[in-house]
């Protein structure tokens, strides 16, 4: 068994990222020293468990078992879009269309982040990967809520409207045009002005938005999930944790106030500008707490400047995801709320990061439990 | 190191057997005996060490005979200072720890700690 062991011990060391697989090798060049039997048993099987920790067995395990169930939840909405339309339904195209978007969407922003870049590869904590997770299957939840809508075989009194290819054609263009602009942009003009750029892209965007709604904010959400949740991720984890939080309970809110209201339009627009409000303010508490978060740097500016840029991440995502959850249960309001929420979200981060920008920082502990070494700092 | 931190007990224990000969290289097994702790415990926290610089590893240079090399460990400059830190206030460290795990810390702490 002893034997046996070691083999294992020795081949998961190679699962193991380089710098960590001397340990697990240390374990297995000492494992001749310790006495034979029941003790060289038990210190192989401290190797194997080294091994399991610092290989990150179980949260890889899970994060995987989360990205199998976006992979299925996108399949079942595509398979939904052919099965609950009639095939002689002249509008089913555009719900085919709109979804398989998404849908794509789901599988090459992945697919181009899995190297280095600004969609992936996912962060390394929980929380990255909860909202990564959670985020996707929204995507498709949006999707679903599509299909809902319009199938004729629900209740769907909205239709799709016929499909439009010189719409979808429209947009490609603008979407190709921007691109090609940009990289010229870029190879020619290396000083040219960031703001300007972004300026181009938000133009290009907000078109793109009104030639086709769904699949533009299907295509960017999805890549807002990645991009937030990467390694390369400017907003911090407690900027995520805090925001992801606010836009829940904004989000829950919102679907059980429009719900309450049982579709009668004559509130609506009253009860969108409240649920706005709500958004603000609980996005300003959002900002508030991401930006607290951060400790001293040293330089009074440079925290400053960091608390208010992490104020204004938590605030954006508490926007995006409150749009995103409403819009899976309630989805005309939801989707207004997918454009508004993140704005008002990123207003309210704004106001939230710049009332505690200012606030010193104080001496707080900053605890961490790794593998028994607990380290206490105030 | 920032001043005021605290190890748990475990961590304690592998500081203190690696200050008994500050410049010695130790390897696994022994700093096991010496504190009693399975390897699933000693390695993880060898690991965290070195990753906050506060211990050296490095593989034996030769190869001896009948066996493989070794592993090796020993305190860096700010991990002895850190350890002779730690071990100083070992009583008023521990506050926030379990009974057990204080119990944990070996009785030679404090001796050898400095």
């Amino acid at each position: 068994v002893t034997k046996r062991l070691a083999w294992i011990l020795g081949a998961g060391a190679r699962l193991l990222p380089p710098g960590r697989r001397q340990w697990a090798e240390a374990v297995g060049a000492e494992a001749g020293e310790v006495a034979a039997g029941w003790p060289r048993l038990c210190w192989l099987a401290g190797g194997l468990w080294l091994v399991f920790r610092e290989a990150n067995v179980v949260r890889k395990f899970v994060y995987w078992l989360g990205v199998g169930a976006v992979a299925a939840a996108a399949a079942w909405v595509v398979w939904l879009t052919w099965r609950t339309y009639p095939a002689a339904d002249p509008l089913a195209v555009t719900d085919r269309v709109r979804v398989g978007v998404g849908a794509a969407a789901l599988v090459v922003l992945p697919w181009v982040g899995r190297r280095r870049g600004w969609f992936g590869p996912v962060g390394r904590s929980i929380t990255a990967r909860l909202v990564r997770v959670a985020g996707c299957v929204a995507v498709c939840g949006t999707g679903l809520a599509v299909v809902r809508m319009d199938s004729p075989l629900f209740s769907g009194p909205h239709g799709p409207g016929p499909f439009s290819l010189s719409r979808e054609i429209a947009a490609l263009v603008v979407l190709g045009v921007t691109l090609a602009a940009l990289a010229v942009a870029r190879a020619r003009w290396a000083d040219a002005d960031p703001s300007l750029l972004w300026a181009v892209v938000g133009l290009a965007g907000a078109v793109i938005l009104v030639v086709v709604p769904v699949q533009a904010l299907a295509v960017v959400y999805v890549a807002g999930i990645l991009a937030a949740t990467s390694r390369r991720s400017p907003v911090a984890n407690a900027s995520l944790a805090a925001g992801a939080i606010a836009g829940l309970a904004a989000g829950l809110a919102a679907t059980l106030a429009f719900d309450a209201a049982g579709g009668d339009d004559s509130y609506a627009i009253l009860l969108l500008f409240g649920m706005i409000t709500m958004l603000f303010l609980l996005a300003a508490v959002a900002g508030a707490a991401a930006a607290w978060r951060l400790s001293g740097t040293g330089d009074p500016e440079e925290l400053r400047a960091a608390r208010a840029l992490q104020g204004l991440l938590a605030g954006a995502v508490a926007g995006a995801v409150c749009g995103l959850l409403v819009t899976n249960f309630v989805i005309l309001a939801g989707m207004v709320l997918m454009v508004i929420g993140p704005l008002a979200g990123l207003g309210g981060g704004v106001v939230g990061g710049a009332i505690v920008a200012d606030h010193p920082p104080e001496a707080r502990p900053d605890r961490s439990w790794a593998a028994g070494l607990f380290v206490l700092r105030s | 190191v920032e001043e005021g931190s605290r190890f748990s007990a475990q961590t304690l224990s592998v500081l203190a057997a690696l200050c008994a000969e500050p410049r010695a290289w130790r390897h696994g097994y022994g700093i096991a005996k010496d504190t009693g702790l399975k390897s699933g415990s000693l390695y993880p926290i060898l690991i965290r060490l070195a990753d906050r610089g506060l211990v050296e590893a490095r593989w034996e240079e030769e190869q001896p005979a009948g066996r493989p090399r070794r592993h090796l460990y020993r305190l860096t400059s700010d991990g002895l200072a850190a350890a002779t830190a730690a071990l100083t206030a070992v009583p008023a460290a521990p506050a926030g720890m379990a009974r057990s795990r204080r119990a944990a810390v070996p009785r030679r702490l404090a001796g050898e700690g400095s």
